[in-house]
This record gives structure tokens, C-alpha cells and sequence, in this order.
């Protein structure tokens, strides 16, 4: 599963993220060094506004840090045009929102295609696939249903079949047990663990302990820096 | 991604908010309308204008009694001189430029036959007249010289005369009176219609002479100059001022009016018609456009949060960018097609009214209103298309 021998997947040096409104500067990532590995299962905690969604976003290439180095399989991403950070974006990492952010406008599978759309697929292949993934999320019977229709749990799992459209070899979630059931949330948090099984790379912010407690490897974030990283040595079984 | 699908995301979009776009696309919609219904109409107007006149001979000259200013109100007519058979006579033997000439008398009489009759407008014409006005006899034959010089009573009669007057009877031999006076038909026109607002099937035509006689008048209505070609109307007019002052003692007591000058000034007219048209057009398609512009940054500001969605999930600027140019391109070109296809119903329900107008709705106008629509659509879409494509992922993400 863990590749501990292979050159990190995601490589973060001395990685600061500065917000600056009006005369007001803002530090909310205060040098970050980090390595991530293939297949790794990451969960980063943090109280509210210690910088976790900053570095999640700076990790998931949605946003681009203030200084420092992020190497994505070994290459600088800064140097990285808009196309080719799509291109990363849409076939490399899939995210999955605390709020689901799906498409009112879209069915389930319309939804979970989305991806694909712009990976290039065609349409009838597009839905074929999202109809398999949300079997996959337990969601076989829900394919022609609009978001509305559905409830927060079952939308995060479209979420989260949306994110794996086009097999990532990571996926970022940020709180997405959040807006959840502690149930709701538990069978999110099972998914992963099988998805983690399935060699998918999983960088998870969170504040629910149990999301904690299912990583492989926890890291703790304060006021912009890392202050703890340490391995799970007793995972929770899932 | 492929064309097809940045449409169908764009459908999709503008699905979800029908009123409004239709809406927005009115501005469109009214412009292209206008622009097709008007060009068709001003378009038939000006091929029926200049067939009307082409089929009269852009190298007629037609010399009328009097002189109409045309520069401010001139001075007073001191005698005016009649036009007469001599004065043309004049013309045949000294403009050499005019090679045919016809002189005219136009009278109106009740035409009887039995107990049937009709006001007709009576024309009195020479042998030329066939040849100079080209419209011909059909049954039977024209008013010959002879006719002319011995001031027969002979009439030539139009196909409306002939159907209201003997029905299917054979007219040729009978005797019809014009006024109280006895004629025989000798001739039948060709059908020709309505030219010029004037229904040339509803005339008869008799000999010159006669009718000055039978009407009593000295004086022509008009002389119609058939000049060797159309650029030689200037000269010729030249020689017809000499010959014809020198024989009214020195006085211009005459206008001459050239099909061309006539067939020119309506060429201008319809021309500056169709700028007005165009600035119409312009200004329409410009509301509409602005009216498209602020939907389309109404639209972005609203889908904010997705399109930081889309960019998160792997859409570059160029897909954000094609989307909403697409949008707003897919919104005019369809108002253009409405307003084409809203034009040009109009514009054929002018034709059925109105069937002498030939409304023709042209390929090239509605060519011009659809690639105009689509300029419209993608010009005005730029802008909210590239602040849509520039937003921040992660800020557009958290926008409310
Ligand atoms: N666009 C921004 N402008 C200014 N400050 C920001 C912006 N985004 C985040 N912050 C600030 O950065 C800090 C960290 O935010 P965030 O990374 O969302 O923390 P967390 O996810 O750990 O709660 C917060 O204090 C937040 O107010
Ligand atoms: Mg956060």
C-alpha cells in the first residue's frame, strides 16, 4: 500500500501563504515542510483558522503559496501554466467540499460526470462511469436524482463519486463529515478507509477525532505550523 | 472538450433560466426583425421602382408643357406657349439625337359598346407610340400613320376595356362610342398591368389628331423623346431646349424630364433609407448586446461558486472562457434566428397584402443579421467571459 521507498508524491518546503487586507497582513501559513507519499492516508487537524483549508487548497493546487517550494512528483508547480494545472486538477487530484458544492442544475450522474467532461470523455461513457461509481458510493438507485432530492449524506457521497470520475491518484477532502450525522459521517469515513485500501492517496481535514483516528498518519496545525506528525501506530479498523 | 459540449452546458445554463433568457435576447430579436422585415420591403420597393422604370426605357425623355422650377420659385411665366405637332415635327427634323419620338394627348371619355360602359382615361398617340413606350398591340393592329393624318376614328383598346366592355365577345370591327363619338376597334394591347400606379389595360388608345379633335384641344400633353442612348440625354436635351425656344420666341415654356434622372433620384432616396436602416439596426443590436453583457455578468456573479467548482475540478481559464462566450453567443444567435424568422413572417405577410410590392426576404440580408447576431453575441460576452475565467478557484468556491 505505502510506498516508503519511491520519492515523495508531494513535497512542501518551507511553504508560507500571506493574506494582506488593507495595511493588514495576515501569516496563516508560517513555512510548511511536508512529504507525502503514494498511497498515504493523511488527516490534518488544527483548531478553526490555524491555516488547514489554506494548506489543503496550496496541496490541492487551487490556490499557490506566498513563498516556498511545492514539488508535485518531483516538478515545481509554480512553474506550471493554467492548462497544465487543470490538467492536474481534473486527472491527478479529486476534492471533495465540506459543503458538496454539487450542480442544483444536474443529476447525480450529470454530477459525478462533470469531470470527465472536461478529462474528454464521451458523453455516453461518461455516464456509464458515474452510474458504476455511484454503485460503488451506494448510490445505485439515485443516478437520475437532482441534488435536492437527496440527502447530505447521500450528497456527500455523490461528492465524493464526482471526485473519483477520473480515478485520482489523490484526494483532498476538507471537513467532509462537517454538515453530517455522526452515522452519516461514519459511513463516509468507512469509504475512505476502502478507498485508502484501493491505493488511492487521501489528505483529509478535519476536527472529528474519529477522521483522526482512521488516518494512517495525523498532522496538527497552529497558527500556520506544523506542531505535531506523527503515525497512527493503532488504526481503526474500518 | 468539444464544441458540442461547451453548447450543451451552455443550453443547459440558459434552460435553467427561460424567461430571462428570452429576455435578454428581445434586443436581438427587435433589431435582426427590423433589419430583415425593413431591407425585404425596401428591397421590393426598389426592384419594383426600378423594373417599373426600366420597363419604360432609362433613355426616355418625356417633354412636358411649362417650366417647373426647380430652383427656388423662379420667375413668372409671361405666355406659355402650348406644346404642339409642330413643335414635334420640328424635333424630327432637327434633334438628331432622338431617333423616335411620340406625341401625346391624354383625355378621359366614357367608352359605351351596347348598353355597357366605362370612364377610360383616352390616350391619343402617333404610330411611334408602340416602339418609344414598347408596349404593343396583341389582336389586330396599332394606329398607323394614316390613322394619324387622316384623323380616323379608330381605337386600339387595353384587355380591361375589352373583358369590362364586350366580355368574351370578338371587339375587333365593332363600333364603341367614345363620348358621342363612333369609333372602330381595330386593335387589342398586350396584357401588361399596372405600371407606375397607372393600369395600362384600362386605356384606349385612338389616333393623335382625332383626338384633339373630338376633345378639342390644341396643345399635346406631353412628347415622349426616345434619345439614341442613355448617354447622349444631355446633348440631346440641348437640342430640344434650341429647337423648341427658338420656336416659342426665346422662352423656356417646357420641362423635360428624363427616366433617368427619376430612376436616380429613387436610387437615392432607397439608398439613404437603407443607411437609416442600418443605423437602426445598429443601435438595436448594440441595446441588445449591452442587454446581453449584463446578463451574462448578472449570470457569472450568480455562478460564482460554480465556476470555482469547475476550475476545481480540472476546467482551465479556456474552458471557463469558451463556456460563457458560448452562452452569450448561443442567447444573440438565437434571438437572431427568432428575429429572422419574425422579419421575414412579416415581411411575406406585406407581400400578401400588398402583392404588387416584390418583398424578397435576401439570403444576403439574413446572412448579415445572423453573422451580425453572432458578432454581437460573442463581442458583448468577452468581458463577462474572461472575469468569469480569471475568478480564483478557492475565492469563487466560498463566494455566497
Ligand atoms: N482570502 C483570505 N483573506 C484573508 N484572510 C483569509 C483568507 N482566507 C483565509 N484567511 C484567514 O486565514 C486563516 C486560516 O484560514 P483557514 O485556512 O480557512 O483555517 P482552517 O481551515 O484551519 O479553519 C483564518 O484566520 C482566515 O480568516
Ligand atoms: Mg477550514
Amino acid at each position: 500500500m505505502m510506498d516508503t521507498t519511491a520519492a515523495p508524491l508531494i513535497q512542501l518546503e518551507s511553504v508560507t501563504k500571506v493574506y494582506t487586507t488593507g495595511a493588514i497582513r495576515y501569516e496563516v501559513l508560517k513555512g510548511i515542510d511536508l512529504a507525502v507519499r503514494r498511497g498515504e492516508y493523511l488527516a490534518l487537524t488544527g483548531a478553526s483558522g490555524s491555516g488547514k483549508s489554506t494548506l489543503l487548497n496550496i496541496l490541492g493546487c487551487l490556490d499557490v503559496p506566498t513563498s516556498g517550494h511545492y514539488r508535485l512528483a518531483g516538478e515545481e508547480v509554480s512553474r506550471k501554466t493554467d492548462l497544465e494545472l487543470a490538467h492536474i486538477r481534473n486527472r491527478l487530484f479529486g476534492f471533495v467540499f465540506q459543503s458538496f458544492n454539487l450542480l442544483s442544475r444536474y443529476t447525480a450522474e450529470e454530477n459525478v460526470a462533470l469531470p470527465m467532461t472536461y478529462g474528454g470523455l464521451g458523453r455516453r461513457e461518461r455516464l456509464e462511469k458515474s452510474r458504476r461509481l455511484l454503485a460503488r458510493v451506494g448510490l445505485g438507485d439515485f443516478t437520475r436524482h437532482y441534488p435536492t432530492e437527496l440527502s447530505g449524506g447521500m450528497q456527500q457521497r455523490v461528492a465524493i463519486a464526482r471526485a473519483l470520475a477520473n480515478d485520482p491518484a489523490v484526494l483532498f477532502a476538507d471537513e467532509p463529515t462537517g454538515n453530517l450525522d455522526s452515522k452519516t459521517g461514519m459511513e463516509i469515513i468507512t469509504l475512505f478507509g476502502q478507498l485508502n485500501t484501493e491505493g488511492v492517496t487521501l489528505i483529509v481535514v478535519t476536527h472529528d477525532t474519529r477522521v483522526a483516528s482512521h488516518a494512517r498518519r495525523v498532522l496538527s496545525l497552529s497558527d500556520g505550523r506544523i506542531i505535531k506528525d506523527e503515525q497512527n501506530t493503532v488504526v481503526e479498523s474500518t | 472538450m468539444t464544441p458540442y459540449e461547451y453548447l450543451r452546458i451552455a443550453f443547459d445554463a440558459l434552460a435553467a433560466n427561460k424567461i430571462r433568457a428570452a429576455l435578454t435576447m428581445l434586443g436581438v430579436i427587435i433589431g435582426v426583425a427590423s433589419v430583415i422585415m425593413l431591407v425585404a420591403i425596401g428591397e421590393g420597393a426598389r426592384t419594383y421602382i426600378r423594373t417599373e422604370l426600366m420597363g419604360i426605357g432609362t433613355n426616355l425623355l418625356i417633354i412636358v408643357p411649362g417650366k417647373t422650377e426647380t430652383t427656388g420659385m423662379g420667375r413668372i411665366p409671361s405666355g406659355i406657349q402650348k406644346l404642339t405637332l409642330g413643335d414635334m415635327r420640328a424635333l424630327e427634323k432637327r434633334a438628331t439625337l432622338i431617333p423616335a419620338m411620340t406625341a401625346v394627348v391624354v383625355s378621359n371619355a366614357p367608352v359605351k359598346y351596347g348598353n355597357r360602359m366605362r370612364n377610360v382615361e383616352i390616350i391619343g398617340v402617333d404610330q411611334n407610340f408602340e416602339a418609344v413606350r414598347n408596349l404593343h398591340v396583341e389582336i389586330g393592329s396599332f394606329v398607323t400613320k394614316a390613322d394619324v393624318d387622316a384623323r380616323r376614328r379608330v381605337a386600339v383598346i387595353g384587355r380591361t376595356v375589352r373583358a369590362e366592355l364586350f366580355g368574351e365577345a370578338n371587339p375587333l370591327g365593332r363600333m364603341v362610342k367614345i363620348g358621342e363619338t363612333k369609333f372602330r376597334v381595330i386593335g387589342i394591347m398586350e396584357k401588361k398591368g399596372v405600371t407606375l400606379g397607372m393600369d395600362i389595360d384600362d386605356h384606349v388608345f385612338i389616333p393623335v389628331e382625332t383626338a384633339q379633335e373630338i376633345f378639342d384641344q390644341e396643345g399635346l400633353t406631353n412628347i415622349i423623346t426616345q434619345v439614341i442612348n442613355e448617354k447622349e440625354i444631355e446633348r440631346a436635351k440641348q437640342q430640344i431646349r434650341a429647337v423648341l425656344m427658338e420656336r416659342h420666341a426665346g422662352e423656356e415654356d417646357f420641362t423635360m424630364v428624363s427616366q433617368q434622372a427619376m430612376l436616380s433620384t429613387m436610387q437615392t432616396i432607397l439608398t439613404t433609407f437603407t443607411y437609416v436602416l442600418g443605423g437602426i439596426a445598429s443601435i438595436s443590436l448594440l441595446v441588445g448586446g449591452i442587454g446581453i453583457m449584463n446578463i451574462m455578468l448578472v449570470s457569472v456573479r450568480e455562478r460564482t461558486r460554480e465556476i470555482g467548482l469547475r476550475k476545481a475540478i480540472g476546467a482551465s481559464q479556456r474552458d471557463i472562457l469558451l463556456q460563457f462566450v458560448i452562452e452569450s453567443v448561443t442567447l444573440s444567435v438565437a434571438g437572431g434566428v427568432i428575429g429572422i424568422a419574425f422579419g421575414a413572417g412579416v415581411a411575406y405577410g406585406v407581400k400578401a397584402a400588398f402583392p404588387v410590392i416584390p418583398v424578397d426576404v435576401s439570403a444576403w440580408s439574413v446572412l448579415t443579421a445572423f453573422s451580425f447576431a453572432f458578432m454581437v453575441g460573442a463581442f458583448f460576452g468577452i468581458y463577462p467571459a474572461m472575469k468569469a475565467s480569471r475568478l480564483n478557484p478557492i475565492e469563487a468556491l466560498r463566494y455566497e
